[in-house]
C-alpha cells in the first residue's frame, strides 16, 4: 500500500516535470497515436486483399489488436527501461537508488514511467469498441473481471520478460543488442497466432510468450473456445514469468560491480 | 554498538582481459579471459557513533570500493560487515533508512525536479511524519542558506548550490552516520569552509558519525581527528591527524633571510651539535630543516642570533598533510 503511495507520489512529480518540456510530451503522445494509427491501417489494408486471415474476421483481428493495446500501453507506461544501461549503469545512477529505502526495482519503475503512453488504454477501449459494434458478441457477467486479469496477466508476461533482460546489465556493463529484438518479437502477441508456422507459435506460447499478451485472451473475449484453456493460463504465465525476472533482476543487484569510482 | 565494525572485508572483481589487436579481440569473443583483482583486501575497521574520519588514498586504492560495501551498494566478497548493527547489503532497504550519502561527483537529486519537490519526495520515500520532517527541514534550508534555491530545478544549480542541496538531502531523514565521498571537490574556498563549518556543527549537536572520503586533506584536517589512510586495497594507517603529522612531518623548516650573504660553512658552526640541517634557498635566504622532536625551533634560532647572524625575515613552515601523504606514497609506511 505504502508503495502504491509512493508511486502516485513519483507519478504527479513526474507529470509535473514532464509537462515542463511540454513539446516533448506532445510529440510522444502523436508518436504513439500515430503508430497505432498506422497498425490499424496495416490490417485493414490486409483486409481490403481477403476476407478471413487465419480464420479470422476484419472486425476479430481488428477486436485483438485493440485489446492488445492495453496491456501494451500499460507495460510500455511503466516499465520504460530503454535507457537503463546508459542511465543506471554507465552513469551510476544504480548507487544512488540503492542507497534509498525502497526496492530497487520499483525505484527504477517510477523513476522512468511514461504516464503518456497510457492513452494506449483509450485508444485500445475504441479500437475494440469499435470492432465490438460489428461483432455479436455475448459476455457473461464475470467477463469484465476475466478482462482485468488477462490484461493484468500480459503486462506481466512484458513486464518478467523485459525486467530479465534489462537485468543482464547488471551482470555484464557491455551492452546488448538483444532487447530490440525481444521488443519487435512481442508485438507479434497482436495477431492470431494460428496463421504462423508452427515453430513460431510454441515460442510465443511457451518460451516468449507473448500470445497470451494478446491473441489468447482476446479470443476467448471473442467466443472462441479453441484457446479457452491457454486463455485462463494467461495470469499463471504471466505470475512465472515475472517472477523469473524479478529473480533475474534481485540476483544481478547482487552481483552489480558498481560503476567505476 | 559501533557505528561501523568490518573484519577481513575484502571485494574482489573479475575483470576481463581483452587481448591485443584485432585478431585478439576475435580470440576475445571465443574464449574471454578473466583476472581476479582485489580492490580491498581484509581490512579491519572499527568506528565509534560519533567520530568524524577521514578515509584517504590514492585512485584506484579501494575507497570507492569500501564506502559502496559500507553503503550497501555492493556485496562484499568475504569477510564480516556491521554498520548501524545492519548487513547493509542483506538488509539494506532497513539498513539505509540509518544512514545519509552524499557522492560529490554524483547527484543525489533528481535532476529534473525543483528541490522543494525532491525534498517532498523523500519525506514519502522515508516515511518521515509531517512534525519531525517539517522542522528539521527549516532549520537545514536556514542553515544552509538554500532558501531561493527550493523553487529551482537541480540541473540549472550551480556546483556550490547544488552540495548545499545535497547535504540538506542527505541528512533529511536525520541519519546517525553520514557518507561524504568528496563533498567539496570543486567548491571554492567559501563554500568549502561553509560545508566545513556545517557538517562540524551536525557532528556536535546530533552526534553524527561522519565517514569522510576526499582528495583535499584540507577537509581532513579541518575535520577530522582520525585518519584512515589505504593503499592498493590495505589499510596502511589508521590513527590521529596529529601522530601522522609528528612521525611523517619531517619536523618543521625555518626560513631566514639575512640582510647579507653568509657562507654555509659559518651557519652551520653556529648549530654545531644540533641534528639540523642548513640549506641555501636563494641569494639572503637559508633554509633550516628541525627534524622531529630531537630539538625544538626556539633553541635553533636561539642559537643562531646569539652567534650574531643578521636576520630580516623569518618563516617557520610545516609539512601540509599533502606532503605527508605524498610522502608517504613515495616511501611506502613503516609506522607500527
Amino acid at each position: 500500500m505504502v508503495q502504491f503511495q509512493l508511486l502516485w507520489e513519483y507519478f504527479k512529480q513526474y507529470m509535473k516535470a514532464r509537462l515542463e518540456y511540454r513539446w516533448d510530451f506532445i510529440s510522444q503522445f502523436f508518436t504513439d497515436l500515430m503508430s497505432q494509427a498506422i497498425n490499424l491501417v496495416f490490417i485493414l489494408v490486409v483486409f481490403g486483399h481477403t476476407q478471413h486471415l487465419g480464420g479470422w474476421s476484419r472486425y476479430e483481428v481488428i477486436f485483438i489488436y485493440g485489446y492488445f493495446l492495453i496491456p501494451w500501453a500499460v507495460f510500455t507506461s511503466f516499465f520504460n527501461l530503454w535507457g537503463f544501461n546508459d542511465k543506471y549503469i554507465i552513469r551510476g545512477e544504480l548507487d544512488r537508488v540503492l542507497t534509498r529505502p525502497v526496492h530497487s526495482l520499483i525505484q527504477v519503475i517510477m523513476e522512468s514511467m511514461a504516464p503518456e503512453s497510457l492513452m494506449g488504454v483509450l485508444t485500445g477501449g475504441i479500437v475494440m469498441g469499435w470492432a465490438v459494434w460489428h461483432l455479436p458478441l455475448d459476455w457473461a457477467w464475470y467477463d469484465p473481471l476475466l478482462f482485468i486479469m488477462f490484461v493484468l496477466g500480459g503486462v506481466a508476461v512484458y513486464a518478467g520478460i523485459y525486467v530479465a533482460l534489462t537485468s543482464i546489465s547488471l551482470y555484464s556493463d557491455s551492452k546488448s543488442d538483444i532487447q530490440p529484438i525481444v521488443y519487435n518479437i512481442g508485438t507479434y502477441g497482436r495477431y492470431p497466432v494460428n496463421i504462423y508456422s508452427k515453430i513460431i507459435q510454441f515460442v510465443l506460447t511457451w518460451i516468449l510468450p507473448f500470445a497470451f499478451v494478446g491473441f489468447y485472451p482476446a479470443s476467448y473475449l471473442l467466443g472462441n473456445g479453441d484457446w479457452k484453456v491457454y486463455a485462463m493460463l494467461t495470469p499463471v504465465i504471466g505470475a512465472v514469468f515475472f517472477s523469473l525476472g524479478l529473480y533475474s533482476w534481485n540476483r544481478g543487484i547482487e552481483n552489480y560491480k558498481g560503476a567505476g569510482s | 554498538m559501533l557505528a561501523i565494525e568490518a573484519k577481513k572485508l575484502t571485494k574482489e572483481f573479475q575483470v576481463y582481459q581483452s587481448r591485443k589487436g584485432l585478431s585478439g579481440a576475435f580470440r576475445d569473443l571465443l574464449n574471454r579471459e578473466y583476472r581476479t583483482i582485489r580492490a580491498v583486501n581484509e581490512i579491519d575497521l572499527s568506528i565509534e557513533p560519533g567520530e568524524m574520519v577521514g578515509y584517504i588514498g590514492e585512485n584506484g586504492a579501494g575507497k570507492s570500493t569500501t564506502i559502496k560495501m559500507l553503503t550497501g551498494i555492493l556485496q562484499p566478497t568475504s569477510g564480516m560487515l556491521k554498520v548501524n548493527g545492519y548487513d547493509p547489503h542483506r538488509e539494506r532497504e532497513k539498513f539505509v533508512r540509518t544512514i545519509g550519502v552524499v557522492f560529490g561527483q554524483r547527484s543525489q537529486l533528481w535532476w529534473d525536479l525543483a528541490v522543494q519537490e525532491s525534498f517532498q519526495l523523500l519525506q514519502k520515500v522515508y516515511r518521515i511524519p509531517q512534525e519531525k520532517y517539517e522542522p528539521h527541514l527549516k532549520r537545514m534550508i536556514d542553515v544552509l542558506n538554500i532558501q531561493e534555491l527550493l523553487d529551482q530545478p537541480v540541473r540549472k544549480l550551480s556546483l556550490g548550490q547544488r552540495m548545499r542541496c545535497e547535504l540538506a538531502t542527505s541528512l533529511i531523514h536525520q541519519p546517525s552516520l553520514l557518507f561524504l565521498d568528496e563533498p567539496t571537490i570543486g567548491l571554492d574556498v567559501l563554500v568549502k569552509e561553509d560545508i566545513r563549518q556545517f557538517l562540524r556543527d551536525i557532528n556536535q549537536e546530533l552526534n553524527t558519525t561522519v565517514l569522510l572520503t576526499t582528495h583535499d586533506l584540507g577537509d581532513i584536517e579541518a575535520l577530522c581527528s582520525r585518519v584512515v589512510m589505504l593503499d592498493k586495497g590495505n589499510i596502511i594507517y589508521d590513527g590521529d591527524m596529529n601522530r601522522l603529522k609528528r612521525e611523517w612531518g619531517d619536523g618543521k623548516r625555518i626560513v631566514l633571510e639575512t640582510e647579507r650573504e653568509y657562507e654555509l660553512s659559518e651557519l652551520q658552526a653556529t648549530t654545531e651539535g644540533l641534528p639540523v640541517e642548513w640549506e641555501k634557498k636563494a641569494t639572503h635566504t637559508y633554509e633550516i630543516k628541525v627534524p622531529g622532536d630531537q630539538v625544538q625551533v626556539p633553541e635553533v634560532l636561539g642559537r643562531v642570533i646569539a652567534q650574531g647572524i643578521a636576520i630580516q625575515e623569518m618563516q617557520l613552515e610545516e609539512a601540509t598533510a599533502e606532503e605527508i601523504v605524498r610522502k608517504i606514497y613515495q616511501e611506502g609506511m613503516t609506522l607500527d
